[in-house]
């Protein structure tokens, strides 16, 4: 009767598995089923497993009970015929290919292949994050609308026409191609860094539930950097801006939820490790001549990490990193970043001088980023007004209580420092 | 110590909702924490019923309603009394929620 612990996210990661595992074997045409039947294995071993314990290979009895689940189901299905001429023989009846893949680096290929599946061209880019969320980590679509405050019946929709897009895939089960490998590389690239940035940027959210986005770009995106052909320049630059980035996950916030601004962060809170092995994929994505947007965020993580105090950052390093963000891609976001940069290593006027001639589009216009950035800057070059229109602009825009206290905390403590040069 | 047979019922109206993968890890873990606690009132986990019939003199062709529409699992409970055993059944993670009850008999053997 004893039910041993089993290991953390095992669920969820078997979930992920056996999606990638099956949708190879049959083909992710047949996603729909596959995933109704790793569900209902997963259902059946909670059942079994809290009655009489675990098996000693739980990984392996899960395989089999949804791959048996999955053949029935297809041997059964009104295309029997059609199905069985093209699986029959190699996929749903040999007992050969019923054997679980035990091998660890089958498993990795199988997650890999599944989520250049996944960043199939013809769907639309946040149907391939949900579709990714879904089934390779194993998340149901309430948690996917917890986690990208999505609405549920959003998140359905978008799920559906991922899975109408795979249904028509043709059928074929081998691991991408190397001009897939190519084609869609950068979207994977992509979808991992909007995974991570979900989880890390966002100040909506318990750290424990945000974490867990960090933590599954970065596990697939190590399965990515274990491949012959995802080892790229730029899955080296992902991983090294993402490790750099978590390592200072915990002293982003308080004991009572609050953020804290880096200024203020205690630097002793940050995970040295973690900043020593993104520093070493920041060194082995230095080779090849592509110099991508990855490349750049990692560059100026490095330098926060690096940096003794926020005083002695090298802030003319940080500003050029942000010149060539700008350049490879082009927001108004790393323009505001930039200002703040010049500011602390030229002063506020400086700052503020990144802005002539901006016309800030509606959307940086109406929020509280920029809104705050300006407050600053005004309210440390003395211009009191404009200060305070801002000032009162931020804070009616900040999204949570925890960035109007910050931004509260923030516009005090630099108005406090004007003071002091005032009275001087 | 007396026995108690608990028979989890479904009732109309169950919940639908299916558990996604972590929720599953979460039943888990507490299906195996309820189990710790009550340790020595676990006599026998029982299992799952399945499909069965009824059997009659003379025998009757039914239809009788399936048997696993009602009841979905049983086990036996040891505890000084009703009540007690009652706490144990109600402890169980995922036993008694809405659309589903357990029922708690008592079983007499002298």
């Amino acid at each position: 009767m004893s039910t041993p612990q089993l290991a953390e996210h095992f669920f969820r990661r078997e979930y992920g598995r056996l999606v990638a595992t099956l949708c190879r074997r049959v083909g992710e045409q047949h996603i729909e089923v596959v995933e109704d039947a790793v569900q209902s294995a997963l259902m059946a071993a909670l059942e079994s497993w809290t009655v009489s314990g675990p098996p000693d290979n739980p990984s392996a009895w899960l395989f089999r009970v949804a791959h048996n689940d999955v053949a029935g189901t297809l041997r059964q299905g009104s295309r029997r015929r059609r199905l069985l001429e093209q699986y029959g023989g190699d996929a749903v009846d040999s007992g050969e290919s019923c054997s679980a893949p035990f091998l660890a680096n089958e498993v990795q290929d199988d997650l890999l292949r599944m989520l250049f599946v996944c960043c199939d061209e013809a769907i639309a880019e946040r149907s391939q994050l949900v579709l990714a969320l879904k089934t390779l980590c194993g998340f149901d679509i309430r948690e996917i609308a917890l986690r990208l405050f999505l609405s549920e019946a959003n998140v359905y929709k978008l799920l559906t026409r991922a899975r109408s897009r795979l249904r028509k895939s043709p059928p074929r089960t081998e691991g991408p191609s190397e001009a897939e490998f190519s084609s869609r590389i950068a979207a994977v690239h992509k979808i991992l860094y909007v995974l991570f940035t979900e989880g890390y940027l966002s100040s909506r959210q318990e750290t424990a539930i945000r974490r867990e986005l960090c933590d599954e770009a970065m596990r697939l995106a190590t399965i990515l950097a274990e491949h012959p052909m995802g080892q790229t320049p730029e899955t080296f630059a992902l991983l090294s801006l993402m490790h750099l980035h978590s390592a200072r996950i915990n002293a982003r916030q308080h004991g009572s939820g609050g953020l804290v601004l880096l200024e203020e962060q205690n630097r002793d809170l940050w995970d040295r490790e973690k900043i020593q092995v993104g520093l070493e994929w920041l060194a082995r994505s230095a080779h090849g001549d592509a110099f991508s947007r990855y490349h750049a965020e990692a560059a100026i993580a490095a330098e926060h990490c690096l940096a003794p105090s926020f005083q002695e950052t090298r802030w003319e390093n940080v500003v050029n990193y942000y010149s060539l963000l700008e350049r490879i891609a082009p927001s108004p976001m790393h323009m505001l970043n930039r200002a703040v940069a010049v500011a602390e290593w030229k002063g506020p006027a400086a700052g503020l001088a990144v802005f002539d001639g901006f016309e800030p589009p509606d959307w940086l216009a109406g929020s509280y980023m920029w809104a705050a950035v300006l407050a600053d800057l005004h309210g440390r070059c003395g211009n009191v007004e404009l200060a305070n229109r801002y000032q009162k602009l931020a804070w009616k825009t900040a999204p949570t209580p925890a960035v109007r206290n910050l931004l509260e905390h923030r516009l005090r403590t630099s108005r406090q420092t004007i003071a002091r040069h005032l009275t001087r | 110590m007396p026995k108690y047979l608990c028979m989890q019922r479904s009732l109309p109206g169950g919940d639908t909702h299916k558990p996604s993968p972590a929720e599953m890890q979460e039943m888990y873990s507490q299906f195996r924490a309820w189990q710790q606690k009550f340790r020595e009132n676990l006599v026998d986990m029982g299992g799952k019923l399945g499909a069965g019939r009824l059997v009659t003199e003379p025998a009757a062709d039914g239809p009788f309603v399936e048997v696993k529409e009602l009841v979905g699992g049983y086990m036996i409970v040891s505890a000084p009394s009703l009540d007690e055993a009652i706490t144990v059944a109600r402890g169980c993670p995922g036993l008694v929620r809405r659309g589903s009850g357990v029922e708690v008999i008592e079983i007499r053997t002298s």
